[in-house]
């Protein structure tokens, strides 16, 4: 379990230095090398660390563990083949770790960041349409169950289209530099992450490398199916550069709109996930 | 249908009324202690804010005695969100819900300033609304099916009205509306890292639950 989690770790922070890649070169810039995340992790963990005199210590310092123990407990779920429910719990949890590191600081810039991640809860609802766009067809939010049931009625990708294009907007809201990134807009500096250097800066990327691990595989294996592992890491890198694009093509949202199109989104998944209901 | 939440890991029997854990409750049952703890060790953080009129700014402090009131009133919500997350009752359910909304009030209305406590008596007023949906649909069931207990109610033999369901996630929406409360510019201007994020962590972990209750029922 270890070598997956340091795997998890390394491929997730080089997927998001893809992704910095991509948007550079789609904006015509040279951009980053594809490693950068990974060179930032390592530079953060030698930095020294420090912890603003005006902090709450023990939430600053906690929360970055929080950070990387429920991300870390989805990836054991999913490997496990656990409960879709519970990723989707860790998913939600992980708002309220954005609002516990801007918070935490005093700052006023990560304050807003903290404040903006709460307002953007509808961001949410469109994980749950999914998730219960899913136990309608495969009676089960077991990933081993949904995996089996792909393997007899094809991928759910197929079946229930509406609700992996509700996950991908999930995934896009996660993604940085994108439309709903709004809780780390450049007005805010680093938004949740200002006061955040050396060693909990590393850890956060951590967590950021986990998070975009964990998200991605959840999304191949619960509307795709079981593939194999070098299958798995090719879809991975095609589904992140098509968010790639999205988020170098749209910009990013003022928090009011931002809020508003995910709420309409959610509104729309619900309908959607209504219907189906009557309709089974 | 019955494992939504994975496979039970253990159970606790106190007479009829059954606390069960599987991967998702404990989860969340982990989380509020986790930040049940952070309550009691941590001290509020001191809010830089700006002085209007110049270019000064100053830490803003917590008096000693707001200071005690708020954390016993987290620490209460953090007790009852664990409840909330493991117990196996509906009525036990509704009823660590509407504790976490008065903690949620409590929390808010600690505040001493007229802005925070108008946010804070606005939110009581749908926090206590919110009571009258939610144990209206502990009675539907019970009445229904003669039991409140979820892992009987999880057999499926007896159908519960999608009304009882409904007005459930209504009360649970009543008492959870904390965060947009707490999100309020008057609420955000108030220290207290520890607090504030206990009522949003409270509210999101009674919307996980209900959902995995409402799925299960």
């Amino acid at each position: 379990m270890i070598a997956e989690l340091l795997f998890a770790v390394f491929f997730g922070l080089l997927l998001l230095g893809i992704h910095r890649k991509v948007i550079a070169r789609i904006q015509r810039r040279p951009g980053p090398p594809v490693w950068q995340e990974i060179l930032h992790m390592l530079k953060f963990s030698f930095k020294t660390t420090w912890v603003p005199a005006t902090a709450s210590t023990a939430l600053f310092c906690g929360v970055v563990l929080v950070a990387i123990g429920i991300w870390t407990a989805a990836l054991v779920v999913v490997l496990s083949g656990g409960s879709l429910l519970v990723i989707f719990a860790i998913y939600m949890l992980h708002k309220i770790v954005e609002h516990g590191f801007g918070l935490s600081s005093g700052s006023p810039y990560g304050k807003f960041g903290g404040v903006r991640s709460v307002i953007s809860a509808a961001s949410e609802i469109p994980l749950f349409v999914s998730v219960a766009a899913i136990a309608i067809f495969t009676q089960s939010l077991m990933i081993t169950d949904i995996i089996a049931y792909q393997e007899i009625n094809g991928p759910l990708l197929i079946t229930v289209p509406l609700a992996a294009l509700a996950m991908y907007v999930v995934l896009l809201s996660k993604m940085p530099f994108g439309p709903f990134s709004i809780v780390e807009s450049k007005e805010l500096v680093s938004g949740y992450k200002t006061e955040h250097f050396g060693v909990w800066r590393a850890g956060l990327e951590v967590c950021n490398g986990l998070k975009t691990y964990v998200l991605l595989l959840t999304f191949i294996l619960v509307f795709i199916g079981n593939l194999p592992f070098w299958l798995v890491i090719l879809a991975m890198v095609i589904i992140l550069i098509t968010l790639s694009f999205v988020c170098a093509l749209s910009p990013m949202l003022s928090p009011y709109d931002s809020v508003t199109v995910q709420t309409l989104i959610a509104g729309l998944m619900v309908a959607y996930v209504a219907l189906l209901g009557v309709m089974s | 249908m019955n494992e939504i939440g994975g496979a039970p890991l253990f159970f606790l029997e106190f007479g009829d009324i059954v606390i069960y854990f599987t991967p998702f409750t404990l989860t969340l049952f982990i989380l509020a202690l986790v930040f049940t703890v952070f309550v009691l060790v941590s001290r509020p953080e001191r809010q830089i804010d700006i002085a209007f009129g110049g270019d000064a700014y100053y830490a803003k402090e917590i008096s000693l005695s707001e200071l005690r009131f708020r954390r016993f009133m987290s620490i209460a919500c953090g007790l009852a969100c664990m409840g909330a997350m493991v117990t196996g009752d509906v009525f036990d359910f509704t009823l660590f819900v509407s504790l976490v909304g008065i903690c949620n009030v409590g929390i808010v209305a600690a505040v001493k300033s007229r802005h925070v406590q108008n946010a804070a008596y606005q939110y009581g007023l749908v926090a206590l609304a919110g009571t009258v949906p939610m144990f209206s649909a502990a009675a539907m069931i019970a009445a229904t099916t003669g039991t409140l207990s979820m892992l009987e109610l999880a057999k499926g033999m007896i159908l519960i009205p999608v009304a009882a369901k409904a007005l459930l996630v209504l009360g649970v929406m009543g008492e959870g509306m904390a965060p947009f409360y707490a999100a309020k510019a008057e609420m955000f201007r108030a220290p207290g890292a520890p607090y504030v994020i206990m009522c949003s962590l409270s509210s999101l972990l009674i919307f996980l639950r209900v959902a995995e209750v409402i799925l299960l029922l």
